[in-house]
């Protein structure tokens, strides 16, 4: 099993950089991730409201949430989430959240 | 849990019964021509530059006919009398817990299932159909990777592979019908859910209400343009099968008939595969084969579906919208493997200014490297990117900007490999580039 180095810590993650124990996450790895796994110069309050709201969303429900629910929640348009994270919202923003790998075609 | 330990734990389990069920399933797959061309390859070695993954790593374990030599050995001593009777000087091989690793290994780590082998073949073996009946042995056996697996459990538990629920599904329905109205200026536009009696039950993939909504949107906007009479069903919507990936076929036929209880339910006549190389593979044509029974109405894929609107005039395009050049990639399920090749393209040429073939194109076309299963199975990730170096080569020898993709798997395919080859393009669905050139008729007076 492939592990990241962060914070003096060895994190577990799949061959597909998501993390294999999300409780390990915390918002310093995620800009840590944004930069490197998703090649983001910065983490704007936009960024940073996508991914609180889906971490919030997997905290209290253990999944990751629609797309709908990301946009109406933090007002971001749809439109905007592809430009904030270019590998899109699962492979982006649920893997910077700290969110296991969803199931399906992503 | 480390997927490959994980594996080692599952091999260690098994037990002769599992290997004697295994092979049962194996032979039982394969009719009396398919287990002919276990005894037919003459090592001519053409196979191997028709396969993407020999193209882009140059190893011998990557030849269709080393993987087919390592299923046919099997075969060959457990199946044939001369096998049992003489297995060194055939080259026959026990199925041991070994062999069973080195077919795991192949057959999902080094295959895609896209069959340009078989089509490549200079004696004409099934090389995909015999592998694909390898990956039932190994799912009887409980060998499929477990992430693979688990898609396949998600829809058989949720209905979806996504696990969405049906609130969140209608709602997500909703919400797009909102954004609908709004792009075409008419507030009467309409997604309809579960509309009895509709002509067209339109099925999508998981993906796109979860994450990728656009493409719905899109395909939503057709049918408005088009003045259909269509439909999406509250349950039974999703198009995927990841069954078709397992090979399991008891599980692959439950999820399939979740379509055709939908059509049941609503009493619509034609039912529209949204555009998804597998999905259209396994309801078109696997189906019938798993269910045992055949479909009583039609099945097509929304490709076909378009090309008769724009036939009878009822979609309007600009394609002065799309002046950049835009290139083709052809899903291995739905062109090599479903037949589904020329309405695309009739399609595009209407649609856009600049149609530039891919080469090779149609059934010759390479697979993206994301088929057959493999962008679940994470363990495989370094070989399916690597693999995909030969669809990325040729998307950059087109010089597109645009990459039109069928397919969402494929689609999410190409994402990545446009991020890790640097290709800068974008990658659309057919229907996305259609609703983009949609020109709508003014109302009357305006």
């Amino acid at each position: 099993m492939p592990t990241i180095e962060f914070s003096g810590k060895q994190l577990e993650v799949n061959e597909e950089g998501f993390l294999v124990h999300p409780e390990e996450w915390t918002e310093d790895l995620a800009a840590h991730l944004a930069c490197k796994e998703e090649g983001l110069d910065a983490m704007t309050d936009e960024h940073w409201a996508v991914i609180r709201f889906i971490r919030g969303h997997y905290e209290a429900n253990g999944s990751a949430p629609m797309v709908r629910s990301i946009c109406r929640t933090t007002g971001v348009a749809l439109k905007r989430i592809y430009e904030l994270f270019p590998s899109g919202p699962a492979r982006g923003a649920c893997k910077l959240a700290g969110l296991p790998k969803p199931d399906g075609c992503v | 849990m480390p997927e490959l330990d994980e594996l080692e734990a599952r091999l260690a389990r098994l037990e002769p019964a599992d290997f004697e069920r295994g092979l049962a399933v194996f032979r039982g797959k394969l009719r009396g021509a398919e287990a002919s061309y276990l005894e037919t390859c003459v090592r001519c070695g053409l196979c191997a530059d028709s396969c993407h993954y020999f193209r882009a790593d140059h190893e011998l374990k990557s030849i269709p006919a080393y993987k087919l030599s390592q299923v046919a050995s099997v075969f060959k001593r457990h199946c044939t009398v001369e096998g049992r009777l003489a297995s060194a000087l055939l080259g026959a091989k026990s199925f041991d817990r070994a062999m069973a690793r080195t077919w795991v290994e192949a057959i999902f780590g080094r295959c895609s299932l896209c069959g340009r082998c078989s089509l490549n073949c200079t004696t004409g073996i099934h090389i995909a159909t015999v592998l694909r009946a390898a990956r039932s042995a190994l799912a009887e056996m409980g060998l499929v990777p477990s992430d693979l697996q688990s898609v396949v459990t998600q829809s058989l538990e949720s209905g979806n592979n996504m696990g969405i629920t049906k609130q969140d599904w209608i709602e997500t329905v909703e919400w797009l019908e909102e954004e609908l109205q709004t792009a075409v200026g008419d507030p009467g536009a309409r997604i309809p859910v579960d509309k009895e009696g509709a002509r067209v039950l339109f099925t999508v993939n998981p993906r796109e209400p979860k994450f990728f909504p656009l493409s719905l949107q899109a395909s939503a906007t057709v049918f408005h343009a088009a003045k259909e009479d269509w439909t999406v069903a509250s349950e039974g919507w999703d198009l995927t099968n990841y069954g078709l990936f397992t090979g399991d076929s008891v599980q692959a036929g439950a999820i399939a008939d979740n379509l055709l209880r939908s059509m049941q339910r609503l009493g619509c006549r034609v039912l529209i595969i949204g555009e998804c190389g597998h999905g259209y593979a396994a309801a078109r044509w696997e189906a019938p084969e798993w269910l045992g029974r055949e479909h009583g109405f039609e099945v097509r894929s929304f490709l076909e579906l378009m090309e008769d609107y724009f036939r009878e005039g009822r979609l309007k395009v600009d394609p002065d919208r799309h002046q950049d050049p835009v290139t083709l990639h052809d899903p291995c399920n739905l062109v090599r493997h479903g037949g589904v090749c020329e309405p695309q393209r009739t399609i595009l040429r209407r649609t856009v200014r600049r149609f530039v073939e891919m080469i090779p194109n149609r059934a010759e076309n390479f697979c993206c490297g994301g088929g057959g299963g493999q962008l679940a199975m994470a363990r495989f990730q370094a070989k399916r990117v690597q693999a995909g170096g030969v669809k990325a080569e040729q998307i950059r020898r087109s010089g597109a900007k645009t990459v039109v993709a069928p397919c969402h798997n494929c689609i999410d395919q190409l994402m990545e490999l446009n991020r890790e080859y640097r290709l800068g393009v974008s990658i659309k669905t057919v229907a996305e580039i259609v609703a983009d050139a949609l020109v709508f008729d003014q109302p009357v007076g305006r």
